[in-house]
Formats: structure tokens, C-alpha cells, sequence
């Protein structure tokens, strides 16, 4: 049953290994807050999206299937988008269309379909979690290196006086900013996917 | 033909529930959403304002630089206006509110919701970025372009050019509002 | 904006899969071969230029006068995901080859974050309608120059000797980000010396 789990947080991981979800990954990774902002929307859908669809997996005909899905997944990414803009505005102003973009990000509908309308209950939340949060670890692996080499800080949430900046001494004064571009994103995911390759070609020898 | 009609039936009474359950959710979020912008636009104000207070403001319009002004009172005379502002900056739109003395002259200036590069455009969020601009919109023509400014000045914008750029000639707009007399066309 | 500043920021200054990185999925994995390249550019333009006009009317027309401005979410991709059921089936009668070579990336067409975006991009920047119709067709050209750019690119590639951990989707990814920091000299002080 763990390995429901486990298996979104390496074997499965949305983004390095199944290559899901890259848009917004790439998108909202200039800053950690910020992903640690979509990876919180990201997971509350998943699991709104596993857990109904389980539920109502013996409901749904097979021919209406993916609308269905698809009202229910953007159900849940327009609550998140309205709860974000109450209550969190200063995130969602920095996610901007990328929050509702959620709605396309393949993973949730990709383990709608392959894995909650097939699944019971508990097996369907494990998955959502662990795929969340292996999605979301990705998203900090990725914006960790861009905003530490692209800006020399690192950006979490305003907790009292502390602003949220933790500013890294050397690389502040002195960052690589075409990493926390376009480009950067594109190269620093292919050189971490390269790595993965790596590692994983030296297991198999 | 039964089951289109069961199929067609069931997606029906799915959407029919999800557009329920976010019409609660909305009801709830909507008020809150539109409380927290005039709170910000208040906070905003009174940290140009200062212990003034700024009056009703008078919308201009959607699609001019000089979105709206308001009038801040000392001792129930006005004492100078705030414009908001909306220029354009390399990221895209800027939002900017602006006090100006009533000759045209900018008191000061603070950008708010933007979307310049962080390190580069968007430091023009600190208030220091101002100082260039206070003084200037009457006797002294607003910087608009890098070569108006001074050395360090010009050093300290590199790379942020467009951003600057952007945020000059949106000050500019307001100064000249004011100066060219369009503030009172409006209240009519 | 003028259309053509429209036209100009799409294709090049915000294209949407080497700045915005909208529409990676189908990029990295339709990219490998030219003619599926260019078929499924072709039939991105369709959709996007499509949906962005049938977005706007349904939300300017339907949703805001209504007041359920909040339902826009739902109904876009609902639009989107019918959209590309008829796409599909206009491609699978008139040209069965192209179907089979698009695959499964052709009904992903409704998740490809692309067609969304440009749909709640339009209207963000409260384009009227013609204007998101242009919007919408120059992302899809935007989206066609990158990934005919990219498939040339990947095509030569495949010959070359490349290290082991970086063949097939890191090389892709290097060469996409290659691609990004030539895109960056369009950028918006372009547009400004273009049109004023």
C-alpha cells in the first residue's frame, strides 16, 4: 500500500521521469515561494480530482469520461484559484495564469485516467499524495537552483518581519541571471535530466 | 439510445453540481477579493500621503496612462494629488501611484503591481529608485531618458533600461495631467 | 496594441514555448521528425486561433453579464477539449497518415497548456474579439516556428554523436534552452524600434 505512495516521489516522479507537468515547472520556478505555492494547488487538486474520481469511477459511463474528469479537475483548480486570490494575493498575482493552468497540467489528468477511475479509495489518495509531492519536490529541486544561481536568494513566505529573502552572500552580489531566464530553465532541466540518465546507467552496469 | 441519454444525463448533473458548489465557494471568496483591493489601494495611498488624508478618487479611465487621481487635503484645501498610473514596462503592464504637488512636481512615487525581472526591472520597487524623479515635473523636466540622468544614476539602471523608461514616461503623463490642466476637464 | 505589435509579441518577443513555456509537451515530443512537426503546428494554429475567438465571445457575451465570470476556467477548457474532438476527426478523415504520426499528442492537444493560455491571456489584457483571434493565431505560428526550428535541429542531431546521459530528452532540452537565449534578442525593445 506505501508504495502507492512512494512511488510519486522517485520511481514515478511526475517530472523527471514521467515528464508531466513541465510547463508550470518551468514557468513559476524563478522563485522557491512560488513553488512551493503551485505545489500546494497542484496536490489539493490532485487529491479533489483522485478522490472524486474513485468515488464516482462506477458512476461516470466510459463514453463521458474525460469531460467529466475534466469539469471535476477544473472544479477544483477555480477553487484554488479563488481561495489563492482571497487569501493569498500576493502569490497568485506571482503564479498569474499559471494557477488556472493547472487545470491542463497532465498529471491530474493523466492519473485520473490511469490510475483513480481503476482504484479504490485509499489507493487513489496515496496516489494523489505521493505524485503531488513528488511533483512539488521537483518544482523546489529545479527552483532552488535557479533562484540560488539566478538571483542569490532564496524567496520564502513573509512570517513577521523576516520578508521572506534569504540572501545568499557571494552569488547576490553576483548571480548568473540567465538562469532565472527562459534559457536557464530549459538547460538546468536538461542537464538534471541528464544526470538522472546518468546515475541511472551506472545502476544498470 | 438509452444509454445517450443516461450518459448525457449524468455529465449534465455533474457540471450542474460543480457549478453549485463554486457558486458557494465564489459568494464567499468575492467579498473578500474586493475588500482586500481597497484596503491595499488605502494602504497604498497612505504611505504617500503620510498623516494627510487623500479624498474621493475620481476614475479617468481604462485606457489612458492616468487611470485616476485623488485629491489629498490639508486642512480641507488641497494640497496636492496622487495619480495612479499604468505604464509600460518591459514585463508588461506597470501600476504606479504618484503624489504631485500641484504645479506639476512629483513629492514621490512607489511602484506596485509589475511584472519586471527580478534583479534587474523590478528593483525599482525600492524607494531609493525614486529619489531620481522627486523634484522634477515643473522647473525640472522629468528624466525620460537615460542620458538625462546622472552617471551613477545611468550605472544603477543598466539592464533595467526599458523598465526606467517605462516608469519615467508614466510620470511624465501624470506631471504634464496636472500642468496641462486635463485634472479639471475630468471632474466635469 | 496594433495587430501587428500583436503578431510580433507572439511569434517572437513572448513566444510561447521559448519564453512562457507554454505548450512543452508536444514540443519535446512531437519535435523528432519535420512533417509531424509541422502537422501538428498546423493544427495548433487551428485550434488556438479558434479557441481564443470562442472564448471571448462566451466570456464577453455569456459569463460577464451573468456575473459567473468564475466559471471561466471550466467552460474555456470545455470549449478547448470540443475544439480538438473536431479537429480530430477532420484530420483522421482527410489525412489518416497524419493522424497515426500525431497519435496520442493530438487529443493532448486539449491539455497543452498553450491553447489554454493564450485563451485566458486574451483575456487578460481584455482584447476585443478580432484581436484575440490574432492573438491566438500568431501564439499557434509562434508555437509552429519553435517546434520546425526544434525538429531540424533534432533531425541533425540524431547523426551526430551526442555523450550517452544526454541522448533523446536532456539534448532536447539543452537545445530548446539554446534556442530560448537566441529568441531573447527579441525582446520588447525590439517591438518599441519596430513600431514606435
Amino acid at each position: 500500500m506505501l508504495k502507492e505512495f512512494t512511488k510519486g516521489i522517485i520511481k514515478e516522479n511526475p517530472i523527471f521521469i514521467i515528464l508531466l507537468g513541465l510547463c508550470p515547472a518551468l514557468a513559476v520556478s524563478t522563485q522557491v515561494v512560488n513553488a512551493l505555492g503551485m505545489g500546494a494547488g497542484v496536490i489539493f487538486v490532485l487529491l479533489g480530482s483522485n478522490i472524486f474520481v474513485s468515488l464516482l469511477k462506477d458512476f461516470i459511463p466510459e463514453k463521458i469520461r474525460i469531460p467529466s474528469y475534466i469539469v471535476i479537475i477544473a472544479s477544483f483548480v477555480t477553487i484554488v484559484d479563488l481561495v489563492m486570490q482571497a487569501y493569498a494575493p500576493a502569490l497568485s498575482r506571482n503564479l498569474g495564469v499559471f494557477v488556472q493552468l493547472i487545470v491542463v497540467n497532465c498529471i491530474i489528468l493523466g492519473r485520473a485516467e490511469a490510475f483513480a477511475n481503476k482504484n479504490d479509495l485509499s489507493r487513489s489518495v496515496l496516489d494523489a499524495l505521493g505524485m503531488g509531492i513528488g511533483f512539488t519536490l521537483g518544482l523546489l529541486l529545479i527552483s532552488l537552483i535557479r533562484e540560488v544561481l539566478g538571483a542569490g536568494t532564496i524567496t520564502l513566505f513573509p512570517i513577521g518581519a523576516f520578508n521572506g529573502v534569504i540572501r545568499i552572500p557571494v552569488l547576490y552580489s553576483a548571480p548568473a541571471r540567465v538562469i532565472g531566464l527562459a534559457t536557464g530553465a530549459l538547460l538546468v532541466m536538461g542537464y538534471l535530466k541528464a544526470l538522472l540518465n546518468w546515475f541511472d546507467q551506472r545502476k544498470k552496469v | 439510445m438509452n444509454s445517450i441519454f443516461v450518459s448525457g444525463g449524468k455529465l449534465f448533473l455533474i457540471c450542474v453540481v460543480a457549478a453549485l458548489t463554486l457558486g458557494i465557494i465564489n459568494a464567499i471568496t468575492e467579498p473578500v477579493i474586493a475588500e482586500r483591493k481597497v484596503l491595499e489601494l488605502n494602504m497604498a495611498l497612505n504611505s504617500l500621503t503620510g498623516e494627510l488624508q487623500a479624498a474621493e478618487g475620481v476614475i479617468v479611465g481604462e485606457e489612458s496612462v492616468v487611470r485616476a487621481y485623488y485629491p489629498v487635503l490639508r486642512a480641507g484645501k488641497v494640497d496636492s494629488f496622487i495619480l495612479e498610473l499604468n505604464g509600460s514596462g518591459y514585463g508588461g503592464d506597470m501600476k504606479m501611484l504618484s503624489r504631485y504637488k500641484l504645479n506639476g512636481e512629483i513629492i514621490s512615487a512607489k511602484l506596485m503591481d509589475n511584472l519586471e525581472t527580478p534583479g534587474l526591472g523590478k528593483k525599482a520597487e525600492n524607494p531609493e529608485y525614486m529619489k531620481k524623479f522627486i523634484g522634477s515635473g515643473s522647473s525640472n523636466p522629468v528624466p525620460v531618458l537615460k542620458s538625462m540622468l546622472e552617471q551613477s544614476e545611468a550605472e544603477a539602471i543598466t539592464g533595467a533600461t526599458i523598465t526606467f523608461i517605462g516608469v519615467a514616461k508614466a510620470l511624465d503623463e501624470g506631471s504634464r495631467f496636472i500642468t496641462e490642466g486635463r485634472l479639471a476637464k475630468v471632474k466635469e | 496594441m496594433t495587430y501587428i505589435g500583436i503578431i510580433i509579441t507572439f511569434v517572437l518577443i513572448e513566444n510561447f514555448i521559448l519564453t512562457q513555456f507554454l505548450g512543452l509537451c508536444p514540443f519535446i515530443g512531437v519535435s523528432r521528425k519535420i512533417d509531424s512537426a509541422v502537422g501538428m503546428g498546423f493544427a495548433v494554429i487551428f485550434v488556438m486561433s479558434m479557441a481564443s475567438l470562442t472564448t471571448w465571445a462566451v466570456y464577453n457575451l455569456i459569463l460577464l453579464p451573468l456575473g459567473i465570470a468564475y466559471l471561466q476556467t471550466i467552460t474555456f477548457i470545455l470549449i478547448i477539449a470540443t475544439l480538438v474532438q473536431f479537429v480530430e476527426m477532420i484530420i483522421q478523415k482527410t489525412s489518416p497518415p497524419l493522424y497515426k504520426a500525431l497519435g496520442i499528442y493530438l487529443p493532448l492537444i486539449t491539455t497543452n497548456c498553450a491553447v489554454m493560455g493564450i485563451a485566458l491571456i486574451a483575456v487578460r489584457k481584455g482584447y476585443n474579439a478580432f484581436e484575440s483571434f490574432v492573438a491566438g493565431f500568431a501564439a499557434g505560428v509562434g508555437f509552429l516556428l519553435a517546434i520546425l526550428i526544434m525538429a531540424s535541429l533534432r533531425e541533425k542531431l540524431d547523426s551526430e554523436w551526442v555523450p550517452k546521459p544526454f541522448k533523446g530528452i536532456p539534448i532536447a532540452f539543452v537545445t530548446a534552452g539554446l534556442m530560448a537565449l537566441a529568441f531573447m534578442a527579441f525582446d520588447k525593445a525590439l517591438l518599441k524600434n519596430l513600431i514606435g
